[in-house]
């Protein structure tokens, strides 16, 4: 299809229809979706569900390792991911502006096929909205998702000793971003890491009776994701700067504008907080991984300290504070 | 940071706080290094005899409420955008700060160069942009450049409002005038990149304060604290020090030093929380006055005394003389979110840094 969207796209009739078949059912394919009804009905085995919801804005709409189809697939996947559950269905709505390329709908449901299809879950039921010119920029998408825990993975409170692991390097999806956005000159082949990380859950097996919490490392980046579970846990943790991964272009970013990556947000990554003495064993299991091979143990939680602190590369320590000011907005 | 890199600090560091016995004051006199220093975990590698404290080194916090003042009164003219670097946004004058006013609809644009200022008004050419011109001497060329460029071009339609600021001055009040007792000073090595090393040294030569001009790696800053731990204990007798000689030269920069003196003069200028000093502003001369936006659009930039909310230390913590964690408001009623003194909004205010990275205590 090619062509501009227009305001008819969006009214349910004869062109909404040709769009739905001619680029959603096609990208997304299963036989729950293709029935074509108001809902999506399907069985589940038994178990325990999570269900997550999301929103993405992102700015723009394509950028390097990925576009807005890919993240809101990732995203929700991802959330279902730090629940400890395999994704099985997803929801979608697009919101498009009236004068959108169809050819850049097309690719941007086609990622977002592609990207449930790698892990196996499938996007069975989604609306499609047009609104006038100027209300929306572009296309935004809500993606919402089910799936099922794992038995062995159960939430507990986090105590002192407890191992915090990163799944790889920080900051890539937000300093992308940045570089696109504000047109700053710089050449470099920073790429959004963006990507699904289900295969974490299935990877660990019954290794999941360790995992404490799961969170994915999203807007505020690892300093805010850290800060929110230490509060919420009243216990503080050391985070080692050494063990902090960051790629020397995404670093050379950072220091030539001033701005800290520990607050950029990464869309690929997860912070896994592991109970005491098992951090090496998951370690182990997640490096197989394509997604988790630069995971490391980057810090512990500890009773001496009431904040999250980190331990710089020559021995000093500091606070690391919760975001307080946005450093860049739209970024999913 | 190699492992080397890492024996060399661990050496330092074992030296300074083995030579310290008593307790002394260094201070810094740029808001980089207050916010390397925290953000490098400094404090902490050191005794607790050594007592860190800032100086008015970040441009943001000194600026008086009636600059902001006048760029809130700009903003009423028709036609009139005023751009702007971001720090300055959440700075309140009397009447708010820009930030507000933009979310009033107000023409405030964020620019991140002066290079960004020179598109923007070759593209409004209906308009008048109002560039707030902040900083110290560090800046002041980059403004210089960007006035010899739209003369050049005859652009016509572009405009500084100036609050620059001069380093030599503002030490020379905290360590004359204003008594403030320090026993070292770190000093600013990009504004020394600039000058060169003159106007620090009357530091170690009249007022015989040990002084190091440093650069902002912790290498750089924990080699200066070493160097002035050495003559605090007389171990080598009180001389100016250049620890940043990959970027300082002794006379600086030529080619930056001629574009101020090409296009600004020396008068006075009220620093907030700390007053009027004289010689300490650099402001358009007359071959540039075209360019004054105080000028074109008849602003009257009133010198007040600076009032600060109840409690607020921040005219204090300016010259170093309090630290803010000693401040009541200091992380209740003041913080980066809903700052009330000045330090605070700046990153590189003394305050905010504190509150972000932890002080004397983590």
């Amino acid at each position: 299809m090619k062509g501009k969207i227009t305001l008819r796209h969006g009214d349910g009739g004869l062109h909404t229809n040709r769009l739905i078949r001619d680029i959603f059912y096609r990208h997304f394919d299963n036989e729950i979706l293709t029935r074509y009804q108001d809902a999506a009905i399907f069985s589940l085995k038994t178990g325990r569900l999570a269900f997550t919801t999301d929103g993405f804005v992102v700015k723009p709409i394509f950028f390097p390792g990925g576009d807005i189809g890919k993240l809101a697939a990732s995203g929700t996947i991802n959330d279902l991911t730090a629940a400890g559950a395999a994704p099985l269905f997803l929801s979608t709505g697009f919101v498009i502006e009236e004068g959108f390329e169809i050819e850049m709908l097309d690719r941007i449901a086609a990622s977002m096929g592609q990207t449930c299809n790698t892990v196996g879950a499938k996007i069975v039921t989604g609306d499609t909205k047009v609104v006038e010119k100027g209300l929306v920029d572009g296309v935004y998408i809500n993606t919402s998702g089910i799936g099922i825990v794992h038995g062995c993975f159960c939430p507990r409170r986090i105590t002192c000793g407890d191992e915090i692991i990163l799944t790889g390097t920080l900051a890539e999806h937000g300093t992308a971003i940045l570089l696109e956005r504000y047109d700053l000159g710089i050449q470099s082949d920073i790429v959004s890491d963006c990507k699904p990380l289900s295969e974490i859950i299935p990877a660990l097996g019954d290794h999941i009776k360790y995992v404490k919490l799961m969170r994915d490392p999203t807007r505020g980046g690892v300093a805010t994701a850290l800060c929110e579970i230490s509060e919420s846990e009243h216990i503080g943790a050391m985070i080692d700067e050494e063990k902090l991964k960051i790629r020397p272009a995404v670093r050379a970013v950072h220091d030539l504008l001033g701005t800290d990556p520990l607050y950029f947000a990464s869309e690929g990554r997860m912070i896994l907080v592991i109970e005491k003495g098992y951090g090496m064993e998951i370690i182990n299991i997640l490096k197989k991984l394509e997604s988790c091979c630069d995971a490391e143990i980057i810090g512990t939680f500890s009773k001496m300290y009431s904040r999250v602190c980190l331990r710089t590369t020559f021995g000093g320590e500091r606070i690391l504070s919760m975001l307080e000011n946005q450093t860049i907005s739209r970024i999913c | 940071m190699t492992q080397e890199e890492k024996r060399f600090i661990e050496k330092i560091v074992t030296q300074i706080n083995e030579s310290i016995k008593s307790d002394i004051r260094i201070m810094e006199v740029c808001g980089t290094h207050a916010y390397q220093i925290a953000m490098f975990g400094i404090r902490k590698l050191l005794t607790p005899k050594i007592h860190l404290v800032s100086g008015p080194g970040c441009p943001v916090c000194v600026t008086e409420p009636d600059y902001i003042d006048a760029l809130i009164a700009l903003l009423r003219h028709e036609n009139v955008s005023v751009a702007t670097f971001g720090d300055l946004l959440r700075v309140r004058g009397s009447s708010g700060s820009l930030e507000e006013q933009k979310s009033l609809g107000r023409k405030v644009i964020t620019v991140y160069s002066p290079e960004d200022v020179l598109v923007l008004a070759k593209k409004k050419k209906g308009e008048y942009i109002v560039f707030a011109a902040v900083g110290f001497e560090t800046t002041a060329p980059l403004y210089a450049a960007l006035l010899q460029t739209a003369q050049k071009e005859k652009i016509q339609n572009l405009f500084l409002l100036t609050s620059l600021k001069r380093m030599e001055p503002a030490i020379r009040f905290i360590l004359g005038e204003a008594g403030v007792h320090i026993d070292g000073m770190l000093c600013p090595g990009h504004v020394a990149t600039i000058t060169g090393i003159g106007p620090f040294l009357p530091v170690t030569t009249e007022y015989n304060i040990p002084a190091v001009i440093c650069g902002f790696e912790a290498m750089d800053i924990i080699a200066s604290i070493g160097i002035l731990c050495k003559q605090i204990t007389g171990e080598v007798p009180h001389r100016l020090i250049n620890t940043y000689k990959r970027c300082v030269r002794d006379t600086g920069n030529p080619t930056a030093l001629c574009l101020i003196n090409e296009v600004f003069r020396i008068s006075d200028v009220s620093w907030r929380g700390i007053g009027m000093i004289q010689g300490s502003a650099l402001t358009l001369n007359h071959r540039y006055e075209v360019y004054d936006a105080a000028k074109r659009f008849n602003l009257k930039i009133e010198t007040t005394t600076t009032s600060f909310p109840d409690g607020c230390e921040c005219g204090k913590i300016l010259i170093g003389e309090k630290t803010p964690d000693v401040c009541n408001n200091f992380g209740r009623m003041c913080t980066p979110e809903h700052p009330m003194g000045p330090c605070m909004i700046s990153s590189e205010g003394a305050c905010a840094v504190y509150y972000r990275f932890g002080g004397d205590e983590i």
